[in-house]
């Protein structure tokens, strides 16, 4: 066989990821940035022409800046708290010599294996007016009106936490699972207490983890769209329930693209800012 | 020193606690449901008045769910088909061949997974219509299906490359082994495990997926997770919970099934 032919064959293997890719991702985001310019129009998906007054309604109205905020604001305090609990597991799943970690590591991925729909409804049971949590305080006596757990940003931000930990803990595992033991027995030699260890050895090599962890949550909550539908309902509505209501019920496709790609903006930003500022490359 | 030991056993202590409350944590809403499907009531509590399998056999005599089961089963099986033959060539290409593109193969294929799914969605959507194709029929679906778990077929499969020596095809070769030789006996044993990982991740994803089967499904045909949120917005009966029981278990049954048939370990989520 001539080296031109072998060649010729070797793209044979890449070729049908690169068309689908190709076709089904590029070209569709393309086409979506075109259509957030376009008019809207009366029965039809949108108008002749190109205009900027999608992203002029967004901007201009108050409403929506709250509730860009607002998604952002859950999608951060989601992504440190996965954080602040996803510690300490990973440690745990690590370093720990315990032989219930084949276990404790099958819990960890078991969300992954649930759909989301049915883990945020779970959550609906627990924490709704009539649910496991109101019921068992009022039964004891402690309440006599249900505590509000559901239909509100804590709810979300609780079941977003519980849907994501995984995606926060299997990275900074697999980063303290790389660092060399011997690093931190050199570190003991030369006199570091425990605190100093974790702090200027094994926490800053735990960096990349942390990172790609903090990434991936905040991309995710971000864009979360089930979790936010069912435990937040009508009341509180986050920047992607409001995007399908506008695509889907209201048939805005242009104003819905616009929202969309201005989400996808705000949180590209910010995930390009904190790779900054964290001083590692985006990986 | 002696302080010291303290100290560090009662910091593990405090640590292993910890991570109790967290497990606990992440199996509730799993546990909730479950325990919830097997109530005898006529109204979803928790914990169950009664253990009953009544909401089962309703369940199981509701033609809407067995339906969107039968369909979701399906779409998942075509979808892994192709995404785990497209996303196996390409990852072989990667990890061997790509050289200078090597990057922008590794970006092109976990874009789907980087990029929010919601967006991806919809923009597919609206270019199934722009194209003329439309969501009448279940291709716009697959698509979007094989789009999403492929991703998780170049994980696994890139992953068992790693160690992956290109002097074994060499060897191969020079003791007189054609392409598809060196291909059934070398590679293919190698990436193996990784393969049939990825292909499990993205059957499960697949199942479970919510907005891009939202979005692109055609008119009357639901997947499982689509039938079950338009459900759960209007009604309360344990029902639901049954039905997410099964939907459990058929994950579970594929993953132990796979597992045990096929002896391989997860290495990626």
């Amino acid at each position: 066989m001539t080296p031109a032919r072998a060649n010729s064959k070797r793209w044979l293997l890449i070729a049908p990821a690169a068309i689908l890719v190709g076709v089904f991702l590029v070209l569709p985001y393309l086409n979506i940035i075109l259509i957030s310019f376009r008019p809207p129009a009366q029965g039809a998906p949108y108008g002749a022409g190109y205009t900027l007054q999608n992203y002029g309604k967004f901007l201009s109205d108050s409403f929506y800046w709250l509730q860009l905020w607002n998604t952002i604001a859950i999608a951060f305090v989601t992504s440190a708290l996965c954080l602040l609990v996803s510690y300490p597991v990973a440690w745990q799943l690590a370093r720990g010599n315990t032989r219930m970690r084949g276990l404790y590591y099958g819990i960890v991925l078991s969300p992954l294996l649930v759909g989301i729909v049915i883990r945020s409804y779970g959550w609906t049971i627990i924490l709704g007016n009539n649910g496991l949590i109101n019921r068992s305080l009022r039964d004891i006596g402690w309440i006599s009106a249900p505590l509000p757990l559901m239909y509100n940003t804590f709810g979300i931000v609780l079941a977003l936490v519980h849907v994501f930990l995984p995606f926060m803990v299997l990275p900074i595992m697999g980063a303290l699972q790389s660092v060399d033991p011997a690093l931190e027995s050199a570190a003991r030699s030369l006199g570091a207490s425990r605190t100093t260890i974790f702090r200027r050895v094994i926490f800053p090599l735990s960096m990349p983890g942390v990172q790609s962890g903090c990434i991936l949550v905040f991309i995710l909550a971000m864009s979360a769209y089930v979790t936010p539908a069912l435990i937040g309902g009508m009341r509180v509505k986050t920047m992607p329930v409001t995007v399908v209501d506008t695509l889907i019920d209201a048939f805005q496709w242009p104003f819905g693209s616009a929202m969309a790609l201005m989400l996808s903006l705000c949180g590209a930003l910010i995930v390009i800012i904190f790779a900054r500022l964290t001083r590692m490359k985006w990986a | 020193m002696k302080t010291n030991r303290r100290s560090f056993q009662s910091g593990r202590l405090l640590l292993n606690c910890f991570c109790i409350l967290v497990y606990l944590f992440l199996l509730a809403p799993i546990l909730v449901v479950v325990g919830a499907s097997l109530n005898a009531g006529a109204f979803l509590t928790f914990p169950p008045q009664g253990l009953s399998l009544r909401w089962y056999v309703v369940f199981f005599n509701n033609d809407v769910f067995m339906k969107a089961i039968r369909t979701s089963l399906v779409i998942a099986t075509i979808a892994t088909c192709i995404s785990g033959v497209i996303g196996s060539a390409a990852t072989l290409f990667y990890a061997r061949y790509a050289g200078a593109a090597r990057e922008w193969v590794r970006i092109g294929l976990l874009a789907p997974l980087l990029l929010p799914e919601v967006l991806t969605a919809i923009a597919l959507l609206f270019f199934f219509y722009a194209i003329g194709v439309g969501t009448q029929n279940m291709i716009a679906l697959l698509v979007g299906h094989v789009l999403i778990t492929l991703p998780f077929i170049f994980l696994n499969v890139s992953a068992s490359l790693e160690g992956f020596d290109p002097a074994w095809e060499l060897a191969a070769q020079s003791l007189g082994a054609g392409p598809w030789t060196r291909f059934r006996r070398i590679t293919l044993p190698l990436i193996k495990p990784g393969v049939i990982g990825g292909c499990l991740f993205a059957f499960i994803i697949s199942f479970d997926t919510f907005a891009i089967s939202f979005m692109l499904k055609s008119v009357g045909t639901s997947t499982l997770p689509i039938q079950l949120f338009d459900y759960l917005r209007l009604n309360f009966t344990p029902e639901a919970a049954a039905v997410s029981t099964v939907s459990i278990l058929l994950t579970l049954v594929v993953v132990i099934v796979t597992e045990k048939l096929l002896d391989l370990r997860i290495h990626r989520f």
